[in-house]
């Protein structure tokens, strides 16, 4: 069974002229980890607000592995961290995991477990009773990892989980990833660090204007900058 | 589940919001300060016409004739009369501007022949009401002594009955500024629940939640709740200052009237309605810094016309009428029923039906204009 399943997914948002997503499909085997990619304004986020249920009026399927959004185990079976840091920063970083664990049905004693292993691994162990407010940059990456990780998902969603880090914490988060992956996590990852895509995942599926102008192996791409900028173009997306 | 859900919701708006020292002195000190400093401010002026304050008279007797001496002593013991000795070297205009004395007496020599009349100077600002009883108390002792009559009062009882009600509708400071100044700060809840709410939306923690198995109405409650419950918290800590605190401060106790546990429903419902036009705030003001600006507006405003600021009973006619598009103004009267009327349940009902009808109407209006997302 595929962790992900999305086909002729079309989606216009309130106002808008042009569709979003536009007849796009993608499919994330289980297990792998997933590169999509994109400029500015292509349609990532939106597919990620639609993966996790946040826009429903769309045309087409969703299913993650085989479930349909808004089924509790189907979302149960997400892990979501998004691109801004979404944590409540006067709360300490135990009290946020203990918050969204309980959201996500564990019990006291899972989250507590959990709450422990997921600061060991993104390394905040020993700042796990400070307030969220006082932790720098890097740091407010990898809790937000943390707290994506907390109800060992299924399926990871990383939305530029490395914007406004320092090389160390990157490439702590990409160890962190890569070892959730092996251990046998899907992980689908929206970035714009061409290289670590290139080096984790093993498939990439690039979108622009709300359509896949690409879907591949990774080990069939030898320069995936030059393929990118080839098929998107070397024009700015201010718009 | 949904259970530990709410629970959990409720904790973690109850410790943003108690972590955050503007909102606490906003919710807390600022209804306290508010009640004291203006309940000192309004003592003098509720003094005088509740119990008509005592004037300052400074007595002059130059004539020390039988007559002048007794005008002198007949008017140093009249009850309405703190005496006051003239302060040495200070001519009539000085004491005035000193606020020794509101009004001086002087007895001239030749007051027993009939030759010159008793003078009375007043302060140039005093209360016209001031100056009319003190002008009808000394013509009226003058009268006893030159006319030889012992008591005039007791004369014009036979022909004068006063049949005036006990007084019912004008609070002392402390029932105008207790209920007024709690409830004011009960919406101010608006300002830290539509902020919280919209910080939340802006920083993607609300788009976060909703990626997990969580009912949107649980949300709701879970982010109601809490201030629904400061609310209540609110106006307890503020009757206890009023009762336990304030009569001890200002010259004025604070009665809870005969049928106390009224407050209980008043509370309840007036606590809906705060929370009610916070929910309307978080649904109309697209960032925070409009939605504090909304909600301190409308509260302010609601004030001003609800007779929270100034006594509804004394506002002029049209003001009167105009306080009732206020909720606070029912919320008021629905307290100042308790405290000050004794009502019973019946004479506050349609009072907390107008309540109920204003959060009903705000919650309306928000469920179908706020964007989750």
């Amino acid at each position: 069974m595929n962790a992900l399943d999305i086909s002729s997914i079309t989606f216009c948002y309130d106002g808008a002229t042009v569709n979003a997503l536009q007849n796009f499909s993608l499919t994330v085997a289980d297990g792998s980890m997933h590169a999509l990619l994109g400029p500015n304004g292509a349609g990532k986020t939106t597919l990620m607000r639609i993966i996790t249920g946040h826009l429903r009026n769309y045309l087409g399927d969703v299913s993650i592995y085989g479930g349909k959004i808004p089924d509790q185990d189907t979302l149960r079976s997400i892990g979501y961290a998004p691109q801004p840091i979404s944590l409540y920063t006067t709360l300490t970083a135990m009290e946020n995991l203990k918050f969204f664990g309980t959201m996500a049905g564990l019990k006291e004693r899972e989250i507590k477990d959990r709450s422990e292993k997921v600061l060991e691994e993104t390394e905040l162990s020993s700042y796990a009773l400070k307030y969220v407010n006082t932790y720098s940059g890097g740091m407010l990456r990898r809790l937000n990892l943390a707290v994506a990780l907390l109800h060992s998902p299924k399926l990871l969603l990383l939305d530029e989980p490395t914007v406004g880090v320092d090389p160390q914490s990157r490439h702590h988060i990409y160890e962190t990833l890569s070892k959730l992956n092996t251990e046998g996590m899907t992980v689908l990852l929206c970035t714009h660090i061409m290289d670590e895509a290139q080096r984790l995942c093993s498939k990439v599926t690039l979108v622009d204007k709300g359509t896949t102008i690409f879907n591949g192996n990774m080990n069939e791409i030898c320069d995936l900058e030059k393929l990118f900028l080839e098929k998107t173009g070397r024009g700015l997306r201010d718009e | 589940m949904i259970f530990r859900q709410l629970k959990e919701l409720i904790i973690k708006e109850m410790l943003l919001l108690l972590r955050d020292r503007q909102t606490i002195l906003l919710l807390f000190l600022m209804p306290v300060a508010l009640i004291l400093f203006l309940s000192l401010a309004m003592e003098g002026v509720w003094t005088d016409k509740l119990t008509g304050r005592k004037i300052q008279l400074v007595v002059e007797n130059k004539s020390n004739s039988p007559k002048a001496n007794l005008l002198a002593e007949k008017t140093k013991s009249s009850k309405m009369i703190q005496n006051v000795d003239r302060p040495m070297g200070m001519d009539n205009d000085q004491i005035f501007a000193d606020g020794k004395a509101h009004a001086i007496v002087t007895i001239p020599k030749g007051f027993d022949e009939g030759d010159k009349p008793v003078e009375i100077y007043f302060d140039p600002v005093i209360d016209a009401g001031y100056k009319i009883a003190a002008r009808s108390l000394i013509t009226g002792l003058t009268v006893e002594v030159v006319m030889g009559i012992e008591n005039l009062d007791a004369v014009v009882a036979s022909l004068v009955v006063e049949k005036t009600k006990p007084n019912k509708e004008l609070p002392t400071p402390l029932q105008q500024n207790v209920p007024a100044y709690a409830i004011f700060a009960m919406f101010f809840i608006a300002i830290p629940m539509s902020i919280g709410f919209l910080k939340e939306k802006k920083d993607g923690t609300l788009q976060r939640l909703f990626t997990y198995p969580v009912n949107t109405n649980l949300v709701v409650l879970g982010k109601i709740m809490p201030y629904y419950l400061i609310n209540i918290f609110q106006f307890i800590l503020m009757m206890l200052v009023g009762v336990y605190i304030m009569s001890h401060i200002i010259s004025f106790s604070f009665h809870l009237g005969e049928h106390p546990w009224h407050m209980l429903p008043v509370t309840l419902v007036v606590a809906a309605a705060t929370t009610g036009f916070g929910v309307l705030i978080a649904a109309l003001a697209k960032t925070p810094e409009q939605s504090s600006t909304l909600a301190a507006t409308g509260a302010i405003l609601m004030g001003v016309f609800g007779g929270i600021m100034m006594p509804h009973v004394l506002m002029p006619v049209l003001m009167k009428k105009l306080a009732m598009i206020s909720p606070m103004y029912w919320a008021h009267q629905a307290y100042l029923d308790i405290f000050l009327r004794d009502a019973v349940f019946g004479t506050i009902l349609p009072k907390l039906i107008v309540l109920a009808l204003f959060s009903g109407i705000c919650f309306y209006i928000a469920g179908r204009r706020i964007k989750w997302m």
